[in-house]
């Protein structure tokens, strides 16, 4: 068996990205992850406008398929088609439940109960099925109605509350909606604890995972603090309680950044010595943590000369050579021409039809014996819906073709015409 | 287990980890009913016990909120790994593992004989997994990161903050959080490998890549275009309506969706210049940014943030609000939904811990107070492995417990 979870079948009804990052995690490591949208209601991801969601801008004959939000999220998984108002819609994604050991979803609290796929109704189709259902706020209480997404989930679930600049009171967000790969994240590793309790008891579950919950996990010290001391963290920019100087320092060249830490005395005598001004080391106002945090802003200033006119990426090598924790702020570009990322292997090539071969992160972590892999680009929509139905259930090509001809299954969405 | 009803009972976990990213991961596990050994140095224990916040400020050990939340329910022995006779203690636990989990820095394990080809040579089907800034092969492999490193190398930082001041690190911890469950996610794979086949692994997560891989669409934009996905503030992806704002008493996520709700944004500040259809989609908000944020900021400047984000829900609006961790505390939908468990710690005393991330009749978070440093050192050595009283003394006296 050259991958992980080569013989768990996953039917993925989920959206956007909390849903989707869990089962992106699961197909990396080798799930077979069936992917469920119908030509009326596909992953609104697909058709995302704008934040350079199309390669080199042009929507080509099927831009539903080129989108790179879906294109990231769902390499690996296959992509099928079914429209489940019609009777035989239903009847297929109700055959898919039966062969299935998970169904995740991300819709909100209700919906796959509106739709007959509700705990009970997939009990009955596959009686050991383990379910992870995602809403934002779980599937009781009193917000169960309500709807967010991961950036919401960042301010709901208390990250926001800390993060901004040094002194100011204003919330800054991350820049991504990162609620949502935290709760997929963890929605991946309940549904692999779920899968051994079900190997080891024969038993299926529910696991009702509200992503509101999900993230106030990561803050969870700050929870237990509150009680201990009724105080809240206030906004400390880039710095740190205990390390001084810390912070993101310019360097040579537009929007370049190196961050440095230093954690002990010894490192800060070093780095003078670095930076040329070995009496600095000797300078009360620098001497010992304490002094250092009171002196931060003329500290920032020092550090700043010294970066101004290097490169980030030196000046890390130069840091690291004396011990002190450094790393340059990389952007994309950053990222992709990094010589430890690329020994490391994130990005690998991926050649998708729709778009031509473009390079995408790939598996986030290593395994001796079985390394994830991407092992095919993101299903186009409805790309294997000939081998899904016609593999997985035996349906022949004839029926398959009257499922296409009566718009229970397609490859086009609605109103986006010929592809 | 005696009890067996975590989804993980039964499962044996020693856990060599410390501060955030790998105790994350074996939280998860112990509140599923793993058995947790953590191992911690004798002199000081796991050093996250050193930070803080503390009950009254005042630092103590075994009260540290950090330390406290993330060890619920793990089983604490000391040993002195750089004794001979603590790695012999250590070997001896991983032959009787099914996972060992540690995030020390790539080089300490080998220097000590213990890393995954040492202890696999014992227990060939053991599941080890190991958590480090950089990962275990690589040039930057040894080199040294705290959090904020960590985000610059990750990616996040560039995108994070505004977009002519410099860029941000986050606060909360998410780099470490976030590579714990990643550990979780890939440690669990590995067993269930080893369920179907019988064969170990060791599993490779470097907290960087956790990173790298949560960027949204930032590294497809860029191969794709091109350019780098900027730092926006708070408006992402330069929108108008996606992100905080400020309102009466706080900050208020105005946030536009569904996308088809928007008219529903002017019934809620009423002010009907809200519906003027320019201000419909997304590249329209983006485009007139100022102008729509100059007609919501003096409603929200009247108006409370838990009366605005209820009154949106209620419109089918997803606004939010930043909370504080009191808020949260506060919040009856959490209570409903039995979030917090009262746990009894001998230290620290009585506080509401948050339970974990997914609700399940059939298997209860299983959360029982971390331990004191060393508490369980007679439970493993003497119990479990079958040293006597004698040589637990003896082995206290030569420092290796």
């Amino acid at each position: 068996m050259s991958s992980a979870l080569e013989n768990v079948r996953i039917l993925d009804f989920s959206r956007i990205w909390a849903g989707p990052h869990a089962t992106k995690l699961l197909a990396d490591m080798g799930a077979e992850v069936i992917k469920v949208e119908s030509t009326r209601a596909w992953d609104p991801h697909r058709t995302i406008v704008g934040s350079g969601n199309l390669p080199d801008g042009e929507r080509g004959s099927d831009p539903w398929n080129r989108s790179g939000w879906f294109n990231t999220l769902h390499m690996s998984k296959r992509g099928v088609t079914a429209e489940l108002s019609h009777p035989d819609g239903k009847a297929l994604i109700e055959e898919l439940v039966s062969i299935s050991d998970v169904v995740v979803e991300n819709f909100r609290a209700g919906a796959m109960a509106r739709r007959g796929l509700g705990y009970e109704d997939l009990r009955r189709l596959r009686p050991d099925i383990v379910v992870a259902s995602m809403p934002a706020f779980g599937n009781s209480g009193p917000w169960r109605d309500f709807i967010q997404y991961g950036i919401g989930q960042e301010q709901l679930g208390g990250i926001a509350s800390m993060n901004g600049y040094l002194g100011e009171a204003a919330p800054v967000k991350s820049g991504v909606n990162f609620g949502d790969p935290i709760s997929g994240a963890h929605a991946a590793g309940a549904i692999l604890a779920a899968l051994l309790y079900r190997r080891r008891t024969g038993r299926g579950i529910f696991l009702d995972m509200s992503q509101l919950e999900s993230t106030v996990g990561v803050v969870g010290e700050h929870i237990l603090g509150f009680q201990m001391s009724g105080r809240a963290p206030e906004n400390v920019g880039n710095r740190n309680a205990v390390y001084a100087p810390q912070g993101a320092y310019r360097c040579r060249g537009d929007d370049s950044w190196v961050t440095i830490a230093v954690g002990s005395d010894l490192q800060w005598h070093d780095l003078c010595e670095l930076m040329g001004s070995p009496q600095l080391a000797d300078d009360s106002r620098f001497s010992g943590v304490l002094a250092r945090h009171r002196n931060h802003d003329g500290l920032d200033e020092i550090i700043r000369g010294w970066t101004r006119d290097q490169d980030p990426r030196e000046v890390m090598h130069a840091l690291q050579a004396i011990g002190v924790a450094s790393a340059p702020v990389l952007s994309s570009e950053g990222i992709f021409s990094d010589p430890h990322y690329q020994e490391r292997g994130l990005l690998e090539l991926v050649d998708h039809p729709s778009t031509g071969p473009y390079l995408m992160p790939g598996v986030a972590w290593k395994m001796s014996m079985t390394p994830g892999e991407i092992r095919w680009p993101a299903p186009r929509l409805g790309e294997h819906n000939d081998f899904v139905y016609g593999e997985l259930l035996a349906r022949t090509e004839s029926e398959i073709a009257a499922l296409r001809s009566q718009g229970v299954i397609g490859t086009v969405p609605d109103g986006m015409g010929e592809g | 287990m005696a009890d067996g009803h975590g989804l993980l009972a039964g499962l044996k976990v020693l856990d060599l980890t410390h501060y955030v990213a790998g105790p994350y991961a074996t939280r998860l596990m112990a509140a599923m009913g793993a058995d947790v050994v953590k191992v911690e140095r004798p002199d000081g224990g796991d050093p996250a016990r050193h930070i803080g916040p503390y009950p009254d400020d005042e630092p103590h050990p075994e009260k540290s909120a950090l330390f406290l939340y993330l060890n619920t329910g793990k089983k604490s022995i000391t040993l002195n790994l750089k004794s001979e006779a603590g790695r012999g203690i250590l070997q001896r636990l991983a032959r009787d593992a099914d996972i060992l989990i540690e995030n020390f820095r790539p080089s300490v394990l080998p220097a000590l004989g213990l890393d995954y080809a040492s202890l696999a040579a014992s227990n060939p089907d053991i599941v080890f997994t190991s958590i480090s800034n950089f990962g275990q092969t690589g040039p930057y492999r040894d080199y040294a990161a705290r959090e904020i490193n960590l985000y610059a190398i990750g990616g996040l930082m560039y995108i994070t903050g505004d977009a002519d001041r410099e860029p941000l690190q986050m606060a909360a911890r998410l780099a470490q959080y976030g590579a714990g469950q990643n550990a979780l996610v890939g440690t669990l794979s590995a067993l269930w490998h080893r369920e179907n086949t019988g064969e170990g692994q060791h599993v490779d997560v470097a907290i960087s890549e956790y990173l790298a891989t949560t960027l949204e669409n930032a590294l497809s934009m860029y191969s794709y275009t091109g350019a780098n996905f900027p730092r926006t503030g708070n408006r992402g992806y330069g929108r108008a309506a996606w992100g905080p704002y400020p309102c009466k008493d706080g900050y208020v996520g105005v946030i536009a969706g569904p996308d088809h709700r928007w008219p529903a944004v002017a019934e809620l500040m009423e002010n009907a210049s809200l519906a003027d259809p320019r201000f419909d989609d997304r590249a329209g908000r983006a485009a007139h940014a100022e102008e729509l944020d100059g007609l919501m900021l003096p409603w929200l400047a009247e108006h409370g943030k838990r009366e605005i984000f209820e009154q949106a829900q209620h419109l089918g609006l997803a606004f939010a609000y930043v909370a504080s961790p009191g808020d949260i505390l506060g919040w009856e939908h959490l209570r409903v939904r039995d979030f917090f468990a009262e746990v009894e710690h001998p230290a620290a005393g009585r506080l509401e811990y948050p339970t974990g991330p997914f609700k399940a009749d059939a298997a209860p978070w299983k959360l029982e107070p971390a331990p004191l440093l060393g508490q369980h050192n007679r439970e493993v050595l003497v119990e479990r492995l079958g040293y006597s009283t004698d040589d637990l003394v003896r082995l206290r006296e030569m420092d290796v417990v």
